[in-house]
């Protein structure tokens, strides 16, 4: 394989990292949740990749699972934002802090 | 070869990019979903045909689906400003560029190496790369696709009943 | 034998348990006769032992081991030979008397049943003290001892002076037992065993009047002084007498405050090896002999003379084991129980006709009410003034006889013990004249009544032991615990009896005189000499000088403590803690913000404190230490 497995994970981080720095930022909570998803992503891309170099086909059922458990996930996450939507409360992350001490 | 990778690469940033950056949600649904895509012709070129297509038909096809449904239904506006309230997304960013210097520093430089397994890709196309995947998660990863599949069943069950809940 | 001498001790306890349990469930009578039954049965499984200890026997019997760590080995063993069998007659014989003497006395008490348990408990306490083999058991059945004592002066609890009597002997019991465990301590030091036989076979390995044995020996003494009453420590007994009569009787005279001439008797080897704590001993005793019987002569109240009587006479005993005379001390004991439980108890019926009250003044011309009482007493009383052929005739010359035939300051201590016998004879027939009287009114408004069979009989035979006691061979019953008497002259023997007698009928002349014939007499010596008679009927103030020097800063302590130390230094440091963790409970409490950023920022930043450790690790970072 002439790519080396290190400029995948390399192209992981900077995707996971994208990720992380656009779920800080942002204020749209679906837009922070579509970060996530960037993250998850980024992690399946190098679950893939050390699973192709290390002839191993572990990392791809580990890929499979993630992609699995993020649906269900999405699912829960989108009912409570619709929720918060419904009662009629600002899209806003910073202003959703019911839960403070 | 390289440069099939090379292409790639530069559309997942770009729409990675395109994810974070957008004013309006919708454009990043469309962002996403191009990212993913761009994911799954890596997982291809990386020999992993099953998760090349798991990819394209639950997260693109159906992860992404109910995204776009949700912003066409709510249909918010692009009202919230781009500045992040407080000083948190300093931090934030702070935090993310370090993190990125380290992982790359921590994968480039290093060469890692693992334990080489069996599955060489020839020994998967001799059976077929979704049917060994099959034996291996009926077999030796039997208890994580039982949980997974439990955990699926709450998630279900949870979204059922947050629909049916009206916050105050 | 193996068997007797355990249910010599399961007697009495299982009178105890019996009453304690269900006393109150059993009518009057039964609870009476069992707490009077059980030492009654003791008193025949003793009577048993002692037929096979008069054959000559002796047991060291170890039932089961009770501790064991090291070579700290602690059995339950009894020692059974004739200094403990006479000690265990005494106990259980007279104990059975005073006991059924109880069945009538407390008839109208409401806590009937609960004094026959806590008199129970205090003989099976006294019986283990005597029978015990080591020095373990010994200081428990002390401390149980004690415990009963207290107990048992404090019987009357809704009376706030029994209460306090009862807290005093309790302090100065403690502060004997505090002299005792130390004496345990020094003991195993030095010669590694506890044990009784063992003890006595290394005594010969410290070096004779060393410093060691005599710490020892003084220790055990402190001991010894308080549960005895005797000087420094004496001050609880007139007190004790709060107590009801048949408890001032037992454990006021006839046994507990014997403990403590017990205690030096059983460690006899050890005073022997110890001369100066020996000379200690006899020291106090006779000093406290004589202390005691001058303030008897000015008491008023009939039981505060009686224990005042008590002090004396166990000073009697502790000069006589200080000098050596071991025999002639245990032989006094002997004596001493029957005519003092006596005394007491007769001292009793006396109180109850007089409806509780035991000023003597009030009392006086008791012959015709109360006969039996009368004459007993009388008994009683020239038993212990050493009139001869009366048993404390016999048993007091003894003592004083060794004394003087010792050197040195012995010869002194006797010449005291002689005055004492003189002051004796004094104060206790002024104590007969006042408050029994001589004469014989036909009719008498006071309608004194005399006591029930069940409290006369039991004095009776008291009385026949306050006479025949003087016939018994005490001595040679000891002499494998002791050795052989020193035999004396006849010559000498008359002649101190002869000097003995004349001092006693002195004593009795005075009293005659003073509180028989012409009691104006008695009024115009005691202005007379005025302060000196102050001082004595007040116990030369020691009580007040104790008050002084001990209880008021104890209290003041107590009371420091118990309103600076503790909310201010103790509770303040616990309220401090509190505080401070709440104070750092509401800063930290700001971290919990609500919203989802602050927290992936939190996690965000341990994720990157990971990898730092980790490129740390791997050498991607300039500095290391210690990686």
């Amino acid at each position: 394989m002439p790519v080396p497995a290190s400029t995948f994970l390399l192209l992981s981080a900077v995707l996971f990292t994208l990720g992380a720095i656009g779920f800080m930022v942002r204020r749209n909570p679906l837009v922070v949740f579509m970060c996530i998803e960037l993250m998850l992503n980024a992690v399946n891309l190098a679950f893939a990749a050390m699973s192709r170099y290390l002839n191993s086909l572990d990392g791809v059922v580990f890929a499979f699972l993630v992609i699995t458990v993020a649906a269900a996930e999405v699912v829960v996450g989108i009912a409570i934002i619709v929720q918060v939507y419904r009662a009629g409360r600002q899209m806003d992350v910073d202003e959703l802090d019911l839960m403070k001490e | 070869m390289v440069v099939g990778f090379a292409i790639v690469a530069a559309w997942e940033l770009v729409t990675a990019v395109g994810v974070v950056a957008f004013r309006k949600p919708m454009y990043n649904a469309l962002s996403l979903v191009a990212n993913m895509l761009g994911l799954a012709v890596l997982f291809l070129m990386l020999n992993a045909q099953f998760l090349f297509a798991a990819q394209i038909i639950v997260y693109a096809g159906a992860v992404m689906v109910l995204f776009v449904f949700i912003i066409a239904l709510m249909n918010p506006e692009a009202d919230i400003s781009f500045i992040p309230r407080g000083t948190e997304w300093i931090y934030g960013v702070v935090f993310g560029v370090i993190f990125a210097a380290l992982l790359g520093a921590l994968l480039f430089n290093r060469g890692l190496t693992g334990r080489p397994g069996a599955f060489t890709p020839e020994v998967i196309a001799a059976t077929g790369n979704v049917q060994t995947i099959g034996i291996l998660l009926y077999t030796r990863f039997l208890f994580p696709v039982e949980v997974t599949s439990v955990l699926l069943l709450i998630a279900a069950v949870g979204a059922v009943y947050l629909a049916m809940r009206r916050i105050r | 034998m193996e068997i007797l001498a355990p249910l010599v001790l399961l007697a009495p306890i299982a009178g105890f348990v019996v009453n304690a349990l269900f006393g109150r469930l059993l009518p009057r009578r039964v609870a009476g006769w069992v707490g009077a039954g059980s030492i009654g049965l003791a008193f025949v499984f003793a009577l048993l032992v002692f037929s096979q200890v008069l054959g000559g026997q002796k047991v060291d019997q170890t039932y089961f081991t009770w501790w064991q760590s090291g070579d700290f080995n602690v059995p339950f063993n009894l020692y059974v030979d004739a200094l403990s069998t006479l000690m265990v007659l005494v106990i259980t014989g007279v104990g059975f008397l005073i006991h059924v003497y109880s069945i009538g006395y407390m008839r109208d008490d409401p806590g009937y049943s609960r004094f026959f348990a806590y008199m129970n408990l205090f003989v099976f306490s006294m019986l283990l003290l005597v029978l015990s083999g080591n020095l373990v058991w010994l200081i428990i059945g002390w401390a149980m001892v004690g415990l009963s004592s207290y107990l048992l002066i404090g019987f009357w609890f809704e009376r706030r002076s029994a209460v306090l009597a009862a807290r005093k002997a309790f302090v100065m019991n403690t502060i004997g037992d505090i002299g005792m465990v130390f004496a345990a301590f020094l003991i195993f030091l030095n010669l590694r065993v506890l044990d009784f036989q063992d003890l006595f076979n290394r005594v010969h390995q410290l070096p004779k009047g060393g410093a060691v044995i005599t710490a020892i020996c003084l220790l055990l003494l402190v001991g010894a002084v308080a549960k005895s009453a005797q000087l420094p420590l004496h001050t609880w007994l007139p007190d004790a007498m709060e107590g009801p009569t048949p408890v001032s009787a037992l454990i006021h005279a006839a046994t507990m405050v014997t403990a403590g001439v017990y205690l030096v008797a059983r460690m006899h080897l050890l005073y022997d090896w110890a001369p100066t704590a020996a000379a200690t001993v006899a020291v106090i005793g006779g000093v406290t002999a004589f202390f005691a019987a001058t303030i008897g002569t000015s008491q008023v109240d009939i039981k505060r003379i009686l224990a005042y009587s008590t002090m004396s006479q166990i000073g009697y005993m502790f000069l006589a084991v200080g000098i050596g005379a071991y025999t002639a001390g245990m032989f006094h004991f002997m004596t001493h129980a029957f005519f003092k439980a006596l005394l007491f108890l007769a001292a009793g019926n006396v109180i109850h006709a007089f409806h509780d009250d035991q000023d003597i003044r009030h009392m006086g011309n008791v012959r015709a009410g109360l006969p039996i009482t009368f004459w007993t007493f009388l008994i009683g009383t020239l038993s212990i003034s050493g009139f001869p052929l009366f048993a404390g005739f016999f048993s007091k010359d003894e003592i004083i006889r060794a004394a003087l035939n010792a050197t040195g300051g012995e010869f002194w201590l006797g010449v005291l013990a002689l005055l004492t016998a003189g002051l004796t004879a004094y104060y206790m027939f002024r104590l007969f004249f006042t408050a029994f009287g001589w004469e014989w009114l036909a009719h008498d408004d006071r309608h004194l009544h005399e006591a029930l069979p069940v409290q006369t009989i039991p004095i009776v035979i008291l009385a026949g032991g306050a006479v025949v006691a003087g016939y018994i061979p005490v001595a040679s019953f000891l002499t494998p615990v002791f050795g052989r008497a020193v035999e004396v002259g006849t010559a000498a023997f008359i002649g101190l009896a002869a000097l003995s007698v004349l001092v006693a009928l002195v004593g009795f002349a005075v009293a005659y005189l003073l509180h028989a014939r012409r009691p104006e007499l008695a009024v115009a010596w005691r202005t007379r000499l005025g302060p000196i008679h102050a001082l004595v009927e007040h116990k030369y103030y020691i009580d007040e000088l104790y008050d002084r020097l001990f209880v008021r800063p104890g209290l003041a302590l107590a009371r420091f403590l118990n309103d600076v130390v503790e909310p201010r230094v103790i509770d303040g440091a616990v309220n401090a803690v509190a505080a401070a963790v709440m104070v750092e409970a509401q800063d930290v409490r700001g971290i919990q913000t609500g919203r989802v950023r602050s927290y992936a920022l939190v996690t965000l930043g341990g994720a990157v404190g990971v990898l730092v450790i980790v490129a740390w690790y791997l050498g991607y970072l300039p500095w290391k230490f210690g990686a």
